[in-house]
């Protein structure tokens, strides 16, 4: 097995909320343990529900946060232990594309000054003829009309935002992109137009994808491998997207996809409950108090997360 | 007689006409979808349906929409206001919206019964706790009791579910419920509100862009487009054979089980302004089977049995 792009080891990461004026102190877990390789050249799904702790890995992953204990290992150097300068060369080569491509970018920004940025930010001089060209071909990468260069983003289709986005995190030729929700608020028609372009960036440019989402049925079409998260910690890894589930929540989030056919209407019984609250996570499994299966050892005994051949679940009593 | 029906409607504001010639109805028990991407025309079919077209500055030309009988177009305020609340009912995409945040969300329910059903206070709170229960939400009572910021995102779009019920509509329209909100809450939601429709034998429209959720959650569908209807029949017969060319492409941007990597394409280019619909059909530029006449000649809507579409190839086909 080739050495994996990216290795994430017992990655945690709390955040503190109150003390003094704000009232108690508490201790958020965002994420909790998560132990992950991301091999090259594929796409790694990671899904789950807001609260899920799956935005916080992302982060974490590219080091935009700084984790509480653990690892990321990337292409073989701990980006915990590198020096601010080799940090800076490795960001290069892995970037993200948000959900809101301009919630990170300056509103007055036209489109050519928004894919200049990333060149500027790493002190990278380019003459105008040279930004010029390099504009033109990002804009053209990512399906964009050059013409559109000189739009500013009130004047941009959602759609036409996040290609935006998406050229921005492609500028400076990253080898890893870490997409965090990226079709999540475009209506469904876009949404399919931005998934075929990630196909077929990632097939001509031979990038490895961290894709995060929310929509399994989404994950279960376009990723090679899928991590399932609840409540901060990994429940399930799919080794492939067909694989059959066999976390129960897993099993509840594929109940839940509105698939387009009604000849295949779900009869089975759909979750109920709510997230419990990662303040208090609760002592045994997180899932226990929506899962039907769960008995007197699930409320008080955490179970770990066993591999099996490549299929990881943590569960009591997994499906078969 | 179907309890709601419109029947050719148009719509202009000041001088645009952003809904031209839609038909639809709903009986009840019964779930419509109505469909098409943002700027397809569904939410402000939802406001001519409730009589609330002069918030965006629009008024109906042309058209009818009968409900139980009545013609609400026309209708006059006083009497439109017997109708919202009491008989048709609101359920807008954020429940923040609909939700006092200054009062627990109890009394809010229990306002409805109130003020439409003329119930006393005791009564109402019984009533309100009884909706929860529907609902499932889990210890009603103590909800009852909470501020909405005291809720999660699913619970509080369930209280405005129950605030809807409360009055016993005959009439429910959801402009998407649950977009909002996490998938597994979601599908609960929309579960329950179509149990709650057959159960009850109201008619509920939902409004959606997802044709996942028309599979699983709806017995008719309305395809809109740029304002007109692309094609509209029973959910069974538009999945099983679909005849616009728009509703096919819609099915096709949703991954189904199985489906091939590569397969997804989604539709090219974007809903136009309603400054911008050119003669002709109006989703021609965006059709990859438009020909000259579609650039033209805008296509009528043709009904054969229950389906309605206004495609020139369909007709061609049929020829």
């Amino acid at each position: 097995m080739p050495e994996p792009l990216v290795a994430l080891r017992a990655l945690s990461r709390d955040f503190v909320v109150g003390g003094g004026l704000l009232g108690k102190r508490r201790v958020l877990r965002a994420v909790h343990d998560v132990t992950l390789d991301v091999p090259r050249g594929r796409i790694t799904g990671v899904v789950g529900e807001s609260g899920c702790g799956k935005s916080t890995l992302a982060r974490l992953v590219l080091r935009l946060i700084e984790a509480s204990s653990g690892s990321v290992v990337f292409d073989g150097r701990d980006l915990g232990s590198v020096t601010a300068r080799e940090l800076r060369a490795l960001r290069r080569r892995m970037q993200m594309v948000f959900q809101d491509p301009y919630a990170s970018i300056d509103p007055r920004y036209s489109v050519r000054a928004a894919l200049r940025e990333p060149f500027e930010v790493q002190g990278l001089k380019l003459g105008a003829a040279e930004a010029g060209q390099a504009v033109a071909q990002l804009l053209d990468l990512v399906g964009l009309s050059a013409a559109l260069a000189d739009s500013f983003p009130h004047q941009l289709s959602g759609g036409q935002k996040q290609r935006v986005g998406i050229a921005r995190a492609l500028a400076l030729r990253p080898d890893f992109l870490v997409l965090d929700e990226p079709t999540a608020s475009l209506d469904v028609s876009i949404q399919a137009q931005i998934v075929a372009l990630l196909e077929r960036l990632r097939d001509e440019l031979g990038l490895t994808y961290l894709f995060i989402s929310h929509d399994l049925g989404l994950v279960r079409y376009l990723c090679d491998r899928i991590v399932v998260m609840y409540l901060g910690s990994v429940v399930e890894v799919l080794p492939t997207a067909r694989a059959k589930p066999r976390h129960p929540y897993t099993r509840a989030l594929l109940d839940s996809v509105f698939e387009p056919d009604p000849t295949r209407r779900r009869k089975v019984a759909r979750l109920s409950g709510e997230i419990p609250s990662a303040f208090d996570p609760p002592p045994g499994c997180a899932f226990a108090a929506r899962c039907a299966q769960a008995n007197a050892r699930c409320l008080t005994e955490r179970p770990v997360l066993a591999d099996d051949d490549g299929h990881a679940v943590a569960c009591h009593h997994p499906l078969a | 007689m179907a309890l709601l029906e419109a029947e050719d409607l148009a719509v202009a504001i000041g001088r645009l006409s952003p809904l031209d010639g839609v038909s639809f109805r709903v009986d009840k028990g019964e779930v419509l979808g109505i469909v098409g991407e943002s700027g397809s025309g569904k939410s402000l079919t939802a406001l001519t349906v409730m009589g609330l077209l002069g918030l965006v500055g629009g008024r109906v030309t042309r058209g009818a929409i009968r409900f139980d009988g009545t013609d609400l177009v026309g209708l006059d305020e006083a009497a439109y206001r017997r109708l919202r609340g009491r008989r048709i009912a609101l359920i807008t995409q954020n429940p923040m919206t609909s939700l006092d945040p200054l009062q627990r969300v109890g009394a809010q329910i229990d306002q409805v019964a109130r003020l439409h059903l003329g119930l006393g206070p005791a009564a109402s709170r019984t009533r309100s706790i009884e909706i929860l229960e529907q609902l499932r939400i889990p210890r009603a009572a103590i909800v009852h009791g909470q501020y909405p910021h005291q809720l999660s995102g699913g619970m509080k779009q369930r209280i405005v579910i129950a605030m809807a019920l409360a009055a016993d509509p005959d009439l429910i329209i959801a402009d998407e419920p649950t977009t909002a909100l996490d998938v597994t809450i979601q599908a609960q939601i929309i579960d329950l509100m179509g149990e709650l429709v057959r159960a009850r034998g109201v008619a509920l429209v939902l409004i959606t862009h997802d044709m996942g959720v028309v599979a699983q959650a709806c017995d008719r569908v309305l395809v809109l487009y740029a304002g007109r209807v692309a094609e509209s029949d029973r959910v069974d017969a538009i999945f099983a054979a679909p005849r616009h060319p728009y509703t096919r492409a819609l099915i096709a941007c949703i991954p189904r089980e199985g489906m091939e990597r590569g397969s997804l394409s989604g539709i090219p280019g974007l809903v136009p302004s309603v400054a911008d619909y050119a003669a002709g059909c109006r989703f021609a530029p965006r059709c990859p089977q438009a020909e000259a006449r579609c650039r033209t000649e805008a296509p009528v809507a043709r009904a054969i049995g229950e389906r309605v579409v206004a495609c020139h190839l369909a007709e061609a086909a049929d020829a």
